[in-house]
């Protein structure tokens, strides 16, 4: 209980700054808050009302509680040009930015993780190397490059996949083949990234007693590697999945650019070069929101996979 | 009960001219040359030697489990009709784990910490196809209640983590007998653990083997421990096998100068009680260099020529054994070799002299402890709040006192979690404590400011137990003996100063440039002792000061001391688990049990005769090196509880063999008795 | 200082003698370590490759064959030629003399931000692992906070209010870093609080700022400086990535990332932007991560790849 309470007060702790930063800044540019808030296109009518919904004229702690509490009730304010909630508005594009992570991430662990095995396994033979060269290969190419080129060749030049948007709505193989381009360019680099990962912790722990013991006591090669070397390996690389998170996220920002893709990076960048401030707000929030529910699920992932802190769950 | 698949050969094992050799940078250490014992069926077998003698080397030889830059050259492991060393892979761990098995150090690294035993249990049994999971488990459990753990039923759903040291050396020797091992490999199986724990797995181990019929190989460099449990015993040194022998020719009668110097120098044997203790000067050869003569020639106290020219053959000794000596048989054999067993081969130190007189107990104390108390908090304040626990505090440290008077040694006794450290740092305001009063040369100091404090640490040093670790990695040594200095100002030739300190403590100049992971335990133990020295104090509170350190060369440090002390009339405060060690070197002894000193008073009457229960148990405890004066029984059970579940009553009142009801209800107090010995036992057994 | 004891001789002394020729001595051993960063192909391409990106930085106005801001419309999008090494772009002007110019703003952006975030998150990390609980807390809580943002959606977010510019991109990279360096010097610090010579200063009364300064801060650089050769690619890209949204350096100043940005725009047209200006933009990064490997592999093999 101890930890499962500090961790999720943690997260809620940080969630709560993440949204005051995001109130500061808004109050800490000179000028009419509304004004900036909703950029300059918007009418007096709208000022006015965010004016009043704010409280603009009530205190500025008031005014932060009023913003966190709508924030939590998940009223992230209005869009300046269609009037629509901003919330429903993400809702709608998160969904474009979640299969596409999962996707990226999910081929990505699925070709690092064994890579990374089997180079710990085998130290120092060709394998190993080939990994660890690919490994810092990939890591040293930006994803945002990865989208560009990998755009340029198999969209632009061989023509094998498409180049922009989402796919048809409802035909499924229309949508799974605008996926490729996408998610192959934010996985690449964590191919890498992940194998050399569980080849460095899989080399500790190969290195430790308990491994030893258990193969004094006759236990076969596949066992002492993935029963009881990759169990204990695979702890730091869980935790270090949930950090490079944002990372992840970043990555998916820029393919969502490049390929047209209109998932919840691409509408918060649409936003920014429109002035469309609660829509800039109310998508950082939740970017933001993601990624510390991630780095808190990878946490309560480590500590259920391990018993010394599982007890104190 | 054990297998039969050797044949009826008495040797169950028999290691023939086995050498390997490691790939270093510094180029091929011949880790073990020629090395041939055998292991006769049903015997407990002891490999004997000091750090780099090869011993463990020997172990994993047999199990084929050395580490990748390793390269046997050459030798045979005969495991009944097999050569362990040319068996496939899958033959050799075929053997493992089922016919040949082995109990860890160290307990708490070599058990994974994320599976429960029923797991690892059942991992081990992975061979038995016949066996249903529940018929895994059962034995599992059957195996926990044998090596006398509690509840076995629910703990073996238990982790590593939930279990005691103790406990988890038990569930270590369960995982290894539960497929009824030929051959038991016990590698160091008592080191991790305390004087307590110790008496205990010895004794499990004799009655298992008992019980087994199990052939053992015990690897270990503590005397006792072999000459408690063992048959037989191979002595190693630096990767040769000196001598071997039955264990009373071993230890009643040692033909190779090393075995015997090595006897000479453990404190525990030496019944005599001296300042001085012996040492075997010099330091194990490089083993990456061609080796000629005798391995031991540099360091024999009879050495002749010819062991520098020719290595000795092994030769015969009078019990059966071998001998690899030319004075022992040969053309150069010498016929007054080995001198009877009262006379030594091996001297006491530099500097001699008779064991002076303790100081009377008119010389004003330095140091005076008062009812110290020292409490840590168990969990932060909102833990604590969110748990409703009222006093989430463990007392580390409870109504201690004791003095410490110039030019005296009190030695500071306890096992792990005694709360000896936190003392020893409460004393010097490393720790922070909470009620009392410590005062040094008459002045109350446990509350003073450290601005005011700061200058009184001039005469107040300390040693630390980690010899490299307690040096700050990137200084040289002459920047780490000349800090005291610098920090307390004092202005002088720093240069001149380093040069003088390390000529106290034996240090070559030439080291002074060096930084401390290029210096050995005993090096570095040295540059802590110019340390401690360079303000010139009048007390050392000495933390473990021969702990890492080999038997042959502790006595270097503990003579050092000795001299300073009899030279500068330093007051020492020694902490240690380390008995036979501070029974030589203390005045009077404090032993600590759970924060709490529960006998206090001169050491020599506390060995001869202790009044609690807990002393007499440390006390008799130790395992003795001599086969003649093995234990039949252990004097207490159970493990040093934790701090957070302090009894009620008398803080030993579960492990106490005389425990009685009033013991379990009331806390006993102090009591001093007539010749000033100090207790805290309602029934004192003098 | 005076004890009265004579100094003994240390010549007597055999087993020191010996144990001497045993163990390596310090210079032997920086000779080791030199001898295998040199023998190291990744660590010589790394060395390399970062040395052209110093260099072309620096010497760019002697370099560039052109003025990476004169339009020549006429030779416009051309593919690499004798006269254009790298083509030229939209408007005709040399690629190649862009890259060399684009190099200086990712030196500066890179030797800027890695300085001083080093810096900020070294004291910080400091505190944190040294100083009180609390402090330690709150340190961690914000060092979390920031993390929380991740890089480009804190620039969006910021660019929102304050529009673009290459000091925004400075102040980003500086913040989103800071974390990084703190906690690496966090974690260091504090495994060194408890550590035995610590207590051993303590006990010889030692000041707050001596340990910290003469005792701490040696152990704590190492990895540090190691970290911040991994960093330099990321700050590379970031700029790069944000320059390439149009959220970072403007038109018409040369950077990797506005060069791609123009190229991205007429993919269609010609593939060689978008090469031309990647092709650096890796080379610096795979400079700097094999150079930090090596000498991570070198100097504390426990952090990285094992043996």
């Amino acid at each position: 209980m101890i930890y499962l309470t500090k961790r999720l007060g943690l997260s809620a702790a940080v969630i709560l700054l993440v949204v005051a930063v995001l109130f500061s800044l808004l109050h800490l540019i000179p000028g009419d808050p509304a004004t900036i808030a909703l950029g300059p296109r918007a009418t007096p009518e709208a000022i006015a009302r965010y004016a009043a919904k704010m409280h603009l004229d009530e205190p500025v702690w008031t005014q932060f509680l009023i913003y966190v509490g709508n924030a939590l009730t998940g009223d992230l304010g209005v869009d300046v040009f269609s009037d629509r909630p901003v919330a429903t508005i993400i809702g709608e594009r998160l969904g474009f930015t979640l299969a596409l992570v999962c996707a990226g991430l999910g081929w990505a662990v699925l070709l690092g993780v064994p890579l990374g095995c089997l180079a710990a396994v085998r130290p120092n033979t060709a394998l190993d190397r080939v990994t660890g060269l690919l490994s810092v290969g990939t890591i040293a190419v930006p994803s945002f490059l990865v989208s560009i080129w990998a755009l340029l060749i198999f969209a632009v030049g061989l023509g094998w996949l498409p180049a922009i948007g989402a796919g048809e709505p409802g035909d499924l193989g229309d949508q799974l083949r605008h996926l490729v381009l996408p998610a192959f360019a934010i996985g690449l680099s964590w191919v890498g990234y992940l194998a050399r990962m569980v080849r460095a912790s899989m080399l500790e722990v190969m290195g430790e007693t308990y491994i030893r013991s258990a193969r004094a006591f006759g236990l076969r090669p596949r066992r002492v590697v993935f029963g009881y070397a990759l169990r204990v390996a695979i702890l730091p690389t869980v935790t270090l999945i949930g950090m490079g998170f944002g990372g992840l996220i970043s990555s998916t920002v820029f393919a969502e650019i490049i390929f047209a893709r209109p998932g919840l990076g691409k509408l918060i960048f649409d936003a920014v070069m429109a002035r469309n401030f609660p829509i800039v707000q109310g998508g950082v929030l939740v970017a933001t929101a993601l990624y510390i529910v991630v780095v808190l699920l990878s946490d309560l992932i480590v500590a259920w996979l391990d018993p010394r802190v599982r007890e104190t769950l | 009960m054990a297998k039969d698949t050797t044949g009826d050969e008495a040797t169950l094992l028999d290691i023939r001219n086995l050498s390997v050799d490691f790939r270093t940078p510094r180029g091929r250490v011949k880790a073990l040359r020629d090395v041939s014992f055998a292991v006769p069926r049903g015997k407990f077998v002891g490999v004997v030697g000091e750090s780099g003698s090869g011993k463990s080397t020997v172990l994993w030889s047999i199990l084929g489990l050395l580490a990748g830059n390793a390269e046997v050259t050459s030798g045979q492991i005969l495991f009944g009709e097999r050569d362990m060393l040319r068996l496939s892979e899958e033959a050799m761990r075929a053997a493992r784990g089922e016919e040949i098995s082995v109990v860890f150090q160290d307990p708490m690294t070599s058990q994974i910490p994320v599976l429960s035993y029923a797991r690892q249990m059942r991992d081990i049994l992975y061979r038995r196809r016949g066996m249903s999971a529940a018929e895994k488990r059962r034995r599992g459990i059957a195996m926990l209640e044998k090596v006398g753990i509690p509840d076995p039923g629910e703990r073996v759903d238990q982790y590593p983590h939930q279990f005691s040291g103790g406990m988890r050396q038990r569930a270590g020797i369960a995982m290894a007998l539960l497929t009824e091992p030929n051959l038991l490999l016990a590698d160091e199986p008592t080191t991790a653990l305390d004087v307590t724990m110790e008496a205990q797995i010895i004794h499990l181990l004799q009655e298992l083997q008992t019980e087994f019929d199990a052939t053992v190989v015990v690897v270990s460099h503590n005397l006792g421990l072999i000459a408690e449990l063992c048959d037989q015993v191979v002595v190693m040194y630096a990767g040769e096998v000196v001598e071997t022998g039955d264990v009373r020719s071993i230890f009643h009668a040692p033909q190779h100068p090393y075995t015997r110097a090595l006897l000479e120098c453990d404190p525990a044997r030496i019944a005599e009680r001296s300042r001085r203790l012996p040492v075997i000067p010099g330091d194990i050869p490089d083993l990456t260099r061609p080796l000629g003569g005798c391995i031991f020639a540099d360091r024999c106290p009879r050495a002749m020529e010819v062991c520098r020219a020719e290595t000795p053959p092994d030769h015969a000794t009078p019990a059966g054994g071998i001998a690899r000596c030319h004075l022992v048989a040969g053309p150069h054999a010498d016929a007054a070799w080995p001198p009877p067993a009262d006379v030594a081969t091996v001297r006491a130190g530099e500097g001699g002299g008779a064991r002076r007189a303790s100081p009377d107990a008119g010389t004003a104390p330095v140091l005076e402890v008062e009812d110290l108390n020292v409490r840590f908090p168990t969990m932060g304040s909102l833990s604590a709040r969110l748990k409703g626990v009222k006093d989430p505090f463990v007392d580390a440290v409870l109504d201690v006192s004791l003095s410490v008077r110039e030019g005296e040694t009190v030695g500071l006794v306890g096992e792990s979690g005694s709360g000896k450290t936190t003392l020893g740092r409460a004393v010097l305001h490393l720790v922070a404590s909470q009620g009392g009063s410590v005062r040094f040369g008459g002045e109350e100091i446990r509350t003073m400011r450290e601005g005011r404090f700061k200058p009184l640490r001039r005469d107040m040093a300390m040693m630390f137990q980690d010899p490299v670790g307690s040096l700050s990695p990137r200084k040289s040594v002459r920047a780490l003996i000349t800090e005291p200095l610098q920090i307390h100002g004092i202005d002088t030739d720093l240069d001149a100063e380093a040069e003088r300190l390390a000529g106290l403590v034996r240090l070559p100049k030439a080291f002074l440039s060096r930084y401390p992971h290029e210096l050995s335990g005993g090096q570095a133990r040295r540059v802590g002792v110019a340390r401690a020295l360079a303000l010139n104090p009048r007390l050392i509170i000495a933390d473990e000061p021969t702990a890492g350190l080999d038997v042959s060369v502790q006595g270097e440090i503990l003579n050092l001391m000795a001299e300073l002390q009899a030279e500068h009339g330093l007051g020492y405060l020694v902490i240690t688990h380390n008995l036979p060690v501070v029974r030589h070197i203390s005045d009077r002894l404090a032993i600590m049990y759970l924060g709490r000193i529960v006998e206090q008073g001169d050491a020599e009457a506390i060995f001869a005769e202790p009044a609690h229960p807990y002393t007499e148990a440390l006390v008799r405890g130790v395992p003795q090196p001599d086969p003649d004066r093995r234990r039949t029984h252990v004097s207490i059970s159970g493990e040093v509880p934790s701090l957070v579940n302090r009894p009620t009553g008398c803080d030993f009142v579960g492990r106490c063999p005389y425990a009685q009801e009033r013991c379990r209800i009331e806390k006993p107090r102090h009591r001093v008795q007539e010749d000033g010995r100090v207790h805290a036992c309602h029934f004192p057994l003098r | 200082m005076e004890t009265g004891l004579p100094p003994v001789d240390a010549s007597r002394l055999p087993e020191d003698a010996l144990e001497d020729t045993m163990r390596e001595s310090a210079a032997r051993e920086r000779r080791e370590k030199l001898r295998m960063f040199l023998t190291s192909w990744q660590g010589m391409t790394g060395l390399v490759l970062v040395l052209v990106f110093f260099a072309s930085a620096i010497f760019a106005p002697w370099l560039a064959p052109y003025d990476p801001n004169a339009l020549n419309i006429p030779a416009r999008l051309s593919s690499p030629t004798a006269e254009h090494w790298a083509g030229t772009d939209q408007l005709g002007r040399d690629t190649f003399s862009r890259i060399l110019y684009g190099g200086r703003v990712a030196l500066k952006i890179a030797a800027i931000g890695v300085s001083v975030s080093l810096v900020v998150g070294l004291i910080l990390g400091m505190m944190a692992g040294f100083g009180p609980r609390w402090l330690d807390n709150l340190l961690l809580l914000l060092f979390d906070t920031v993390r929380a943002f991740p890089t480009i959606i804190l620039a969006l977010a910021t660019v929102a209010l304050t529009g673009p510019s290459l000091e925004l991109v400075l102040a980003i990279v500086i913040i989103t870093s800071i974390p990084q360096y703190a906690r690496v010097a966090r974690t260091a610090t504090l495994s060194l609080k408890s550590a035995d010579f610590i207590i051993a200063e303590r006990s010889l009364g030692a000041s707050t700022p001596r340990i910290l300064f003469q005792h701490v801060m040696p152990n704590v650089v190492g990895p540090l400086l190691i970290l911040a050769a991994m960093e330099v690619p990321v700050v590379v890209t970031v700029e790069a990535g944000l320059s390439f949204l149009g959220l970072g350096v403007l038109p018409p100043t040369a950077s990797w990332g506005t060069i791609l940005n123009e190229g991205y725009l007429v993919i269609r047209d010609t593939p060689w932007m978008v090469i031309a200006g990647g092709v650096p933009l890796i080379l610096t990064t795979l400079g700097f991560t094999f150079l930090g490997e090596a000498l991570r592999d070198i100097f504390d093999p426990r952090m990285g790849k094992g043996r």
